[in-house]
């Protein structure tokens, strides 16, 4: 088992991997992925996705992201992102707005991130932090504490490319303690990775996979949780 | 630059190769050496197979419970000595707890536990003092030694009053910040089965910690977020009333609604305010103070 985690997180480290932004590119797009999922709390189970990059100009663009999970967890996201251009790379701010929907928990999240960045055609990182509310569902006015504040969170993000963003495929590797629709709290990286391939000016296929391991911070790493997901985009 | 990387990766790695000489497991940060949790809660099924759960007697229908945590026992133990101490003299006090990271780092098992010893039992009356492991606890493969001295990190004890009420109290395993697969398929049915016996009161006890609302001492590891909301869901749903855990070093107390979940402040000697919780438990909601040292 043991050996079996270990090449797991080193599969998670080295695999090809998707930019889950998509540097630079001018285009609207609309991605669909199906995935498959799993960890020890739930076992194994699905997930569908669908996204839109939508870059209104040249110093403003946005993301939204929505998940259904067979394991009935959601995900609602919005990502804003100003940016400026600078001599060699660009920097960008990035405000993300991310709603967690746990039915089966009866627990509901939102989680706003304000993170500063810097990206250029092989790495993109960036830095900042959250703040969490963390409700129960439904909402119950005869208990005192309906609402838990998590105020403060670091969050980050260093990825890397294989690829300048004019390629048509590329590859990457990330870790972070976010995902599109999640942000971990500081010491629960997260490991991704993926690749994309366009196949014309419109069509783009995608495969990214994820792995969340428990412990690293206790010194004793150990599998929790991993994804794979494949699906396609549509660049307007 | 670059050398100075490589340089410092390969003499912590290579000081991890070494635990006489260093006290950090770099590479469990990639691939733990020690037990995993599904073979932690094995380990402790199978010495609950064979040797049943605790049954502690109380000589009244109140008493009180000793709660520490975080003692981090390596070349001093002022702390810890100090709740031996107060607890073996509290003639209400049948039951302590120690909630995990025992000692700071390897080798200090024994100098942990040799006041247990040394300081005298209360001959007036019986106590018993229960643990579960903690982050430090595990790496450089020490479960080993954890399970030497303390026999296991997943069970249950009951308290029985001289009237016949229970108190139970449920501990768990979450030195690595997981609860894993079969540890949470045990606490369903325990939980289970805890609604059908009509317990008085039900504690929970864990290392790591539910929330991090109090971000004045920096941010500590825990447990995935999607475990900590299955885990808040299960508890709620078996109306446990006191979810106790330590590992963050500093007071918080969340309500939440009949649940209350309180982390305990490190009971280490270098910390800036070490204390332990005294909780009492009674017909009443139970209640709890703090005891700074």
């Amino acid at each position: 088992m043991k050996r079996i985690s270990t090449l797991i997180l080193l599969l998670a480290a080295l695999l090809p991997a998707m930019a889950q932004v998509q540097y630079g590119t001018n285009q609207y797009a609309v991605r669909l992925n199906i995935g498959y999922l799993h960890n020890t709390t739930y076992g194994s189970y699905a997930g569908f996705d669908i996204g839109a990059f939508m870059p209104i100009n040249e110093h403003f663009e946005m993301q939204a992201d929505l998940r259904f999970t067979t394991a009935n967890t959601h995900a609602i996201g919005v990502q804003l992102r100003p940016k400026f251009a600078l001599p060699v790379g660009e920097m960008f701010i990035e405000n993300r707005l991310l709603a967690g929907l746990y039915p089966r928990d009866g627990i509901n999240d939102v989680t706003e991130a304000l993170a500063v960045g810097y990206r250029m055609e092989y790495v993109s990182v960036q830095f900042g932090m959250s703040t969490r509310l963390i409700m129960q569902s439904p909402y119950n006015w005869h208990e005192s504490q309906n609402i838990i504040v998590e105020p403060f969170n670091f969050t980050y993000r260093i990825e890397a490319f294989v690829r300048p963003h004019t390629s048509p495929w590329n590859i990457s590797m990330c870790i972070s303690n976010m995902t599109d629709y999640q942000i971990e709290r500081l010491w629960q990286p997260i490991f991704m990775a993926g690749g994309l391939y366009k196949i014309d000016e419109h069509w783009q296929v995608n495969l990214s996979a994820l792995c969340k391991p428990t412990g690293m911070f206790h010194l004793n790493a150990k599998y929790y949780a991993a994804e794979v997901r494949a699906g396609f985009a549509y660049n307007f | 630059m670059k050398k100075t990387i490589i340089l410092t990766t390969l003499i912590a790695l290579l000081c991890s190769c070494n635990p006489e000489t260093w006290n950090l497991d770099i590479t469990g940060m990639f691939s733990g050496s020690s037990a995993g949790i599904n073979t932690r809660v094995e380990d402790s099924f199978r010495y609950n197979d064979e040797h049943g759960f605790p049954l502690i007697n109380a000589t009244a229908e109140e008493y009180s419970t000793y709660v520490c945590t975080d003692t981090h026992v390596d070349f001093t133990r002022k702390g810890w000595e100090q709740f031996i101490h107060d607890y073996r003299a509290d003639l209400t006090c049948p039951l302590a707890l120690h909630l995990g990271d025992l000692i700071n780092a390897q080798r200090h098992w024994d100098y942990m536990r040799r006041p247990l010893d040394s300081i005298p039992a209360n001959p007036l009356k019986r106590d018993t003092l229960l643990a579960i492991t903690g982050n430090h606890d595990l790496y450089f493969n020490q479960w080993k030694e954890y399970l030497r001295l303390w026999k296991r990190s997943t069970y249950y004890a009951i308290v029985r009053t001289p009237l016949g009420k229970r108190d139970l109290y449920i501990f768990l395993d979450t030195g690595e910040g997981i609860l894993g697969q079969k540890q949470t398929e045990w606490l369903k049915q325990t939980l289970n089965w805890a609604d059908k016996e009509s317990f008085r009161h039900i504690v929970v006890c864990t290392h790591t910690h539910l929330f991090k609302r109090d971000t004045s001492q920096g941010h500590t590891s825990n447990m995935p977020l999607e475990e900590t909301y299955a885990l808040i869901h299960l508890l709620k749903q078996h109306n446990v009333e006191l979810f106790l855990c330590g590992h963050d070093h500093s007071r918080e107390i969340t309500n939440l609604g009949t649940m209350t979940s309180i982390i305990i402040d490190a009971l280490e000697d270098t910390g800036s305010h070490p204390a332990y919780l005294i909780a009492t438990m009674n017909d009443r909601p139970i209640t709890y103070r703090f005891v700074d040292l």
